[in-house]
């Protein structure tokens, strides 16, 4: 049996997949704590099930591509150690990188299922877990002061300020516009410097996925409040990147 | 009154106990991973490689954690943040998803609505991300084909880019002006310097924090006329 065999063996498994189900259940008492406490203070059930079904369609599709990093890792790593990374704690962006990086410090001249030896994979796997807890250890130790002190610093806004949500809702709100300037802002870069400065030769499709999903999103906003369509709310995010996705397909042609 | 008071405080001490209480034993159940895998194969990690590939690597993550602690946990309130950063893939789902969700009913930011909707969301999706992959996993030897075929191969390395088409749509419509001028920066910048294209995850605080001074000052002249 090879390494890369063992990896993906019962035991492995079992390890990997009973830390996942630790999580699982730790999200279902959340969700029911949380469900109850809104009921408790007299929450509307129908905005609760919103969320839910709204957050639940907004999920699919960036999962299937988190799967993807999964297989992906698995050539070198095994099944079920990806599985638990990218399920738990992991970000798509982060594990290979970091995998790779690891790889390297062991000695292994890349991150290949060929070359990995057991305690290249140990290492590996200890660092991974290693350089992306510390979201975790800040959350244990500062998340309750963090929040009371800017609870304490929003109950010093005006009353008016305070009913419609503060500065804190409006900051809020620029930091996510924020996010997605600095994305769109690195497509546009992409296609116009990425083959050259100011060639206009990069690739410009995550640009036109991004305009196509946009339009996308437009059309079906445009339905749901124009034509009183509001049940497109909870799935107009997903429609739209199922139809940008789609597109990048076509370009890709 | 008074018993939704205490029936608040409760829930948030609770929540606070038990968002502890889980990310300890989720950290020490990942880090304990790693050496019980390791004993199942007959090898222990190379601690100095570790040591190593943590300064090579690990400090980034380590800055970029504590920049998403600061940013992320006053968008996701107590419960959502303990659940986001056990579950990770913050940016590319849980903070658009629990983003879409609060503006979906109206929550506003820092409010008990919020934090029971941001919890809701961010449990459901980490929910459907875990079963996504389990059947994924299950399903590996037809699934990995399709999953790999090169005809969809652009779709899945768009991603991202489609979630933010969509996000940016419905976030730009709103404030026009607000999102103009990150967005223009953040072009030529990326355009003159194409080498930040490989760090954009960072670039996301000085275009956040334009966007939050510009905010700021549209708030102030707000006050000033009244209409807050």
């Amino acid at each position: 049996m090879t390494v890369l065999e063992r990896l993906s063996s019962g035991p492995v498994y079992l390890i990997c997949g009973g830390i996942i189900t630790f999580v699982a259940v730790v999200c279902v008492v959340f969700l029911v704590r949380a469900w109850r406490m809104g009921k408790a203070i007299g929450m509307d059930p129908q905005k609760m099930k919103q969320a839910v079904t709204a957050s639940a369609t907004f999920s699919v599709l960036p999962s299937v591509g988190i799967l993807l990093g999964v297989i992906a890792l698995s050539g070198s790593l095994g099944v079920p150690w990806p599985w638990l990374r990218l399920s738990v704690i992991g970000a798509l962006h982060y594990e290979t990188q970091v995998a790779a990086a690891a790889a390297e410090q062991v000695g292994l001249a890349e991150l290949s299922g060929s070359l990995m030896t057991p305690q290249a994979f140990a290492t590996i796997a200890l660092l991974m877990s290693l350089c992306i807890m510390w979201g975790m250890i800040l959350s244990t130790l500062f998340n309750s002061r963090y929040l009371k002190r800017l609870r304490g610093k929003s109950a010093d806004a005006p009353e008016g300020a305070k009913k419609q949500g503060g500065f804190g809702d409006l900051a809020m709100s620029a930091m996510f516009v924020g996010m997605v300037s600095a994305y769109i802002g690195s497509y546009i870069g992409d296609f116009v410097s990425g083959a050259g400065k100011l060639a206009f030769a990069g690739s410009w499709t995550p640009l036109a996925v991004a305009a196509v999903s946009a339009a996308v999103m437009g059309l079906l906003t445009w339905l749901a409040e124009k034509k009183n369509l509001r049940w497109l709310d909870s799935f107009s995010i997903a429609g739209s990147m199922l139809v940008g996705m789609l597109a990048a397909v076509l370009i890709g042609k | 009154m008074e018993n939704r008071e205490q029936q608040l405080q409760q829930y948030m001490r609770g929540t606070h106990r038990l968002g502890r209480l889980v990310s300890v034993v989720t950290l020490v159940l990942l880090l304990g991973a790693p050496f019980l895998i390791g004993a199942y194969l007959g090898a222990m990690p190379d601690l100095g490689a570790v040591a190593r590939g943590f300064v090579a690597v690990g400090l980034v993550w380590t800055v970029s954690s504590v920049v998403e602690f600061l940013v992320y946990t006053p968008m996701l309130g107590a419960g959502g943040s303990y659940l986001a950063f056990i579950t990770g893939n913050l940016i590319n789902m849980k903070i658009p998803c629990a983003i879409n969700a609060k503006d979906m009913v109206g929550a506003k930011s820092g409010t008990t609505e919020n934090e029971i909707i941001s919890t809701l969301s961010i449990a459901t999706s980490s929910l459907v991300t875990i079963l996504v992959l389990a059947l994924g996993v299950a399903l590996l030897t037809p699934l990995r084909p399709v999953l790999q075929s090169e005809t969809l191969a652009p779709a899945f390395a768009n991603v991202v880019p489609a979630l933010f088409g969509a996000m940016g749509y419905k976030y730009y419509r709103q404030n026009l002006r607000l999102a103009a001028v990150p967005l223009v920066i953040m072009s030529i910048l990326f355009i003159f310097v194409p080498s930040l294209t490989s760090s954009t995850s960072m670039m996301i605080i000085p275009s956040g924090a334009i966007a939050i001074g510009l905010a700021w000052l549209e708030y102030r002249r707000h006050i000033k006329e009244g209409r807050v």
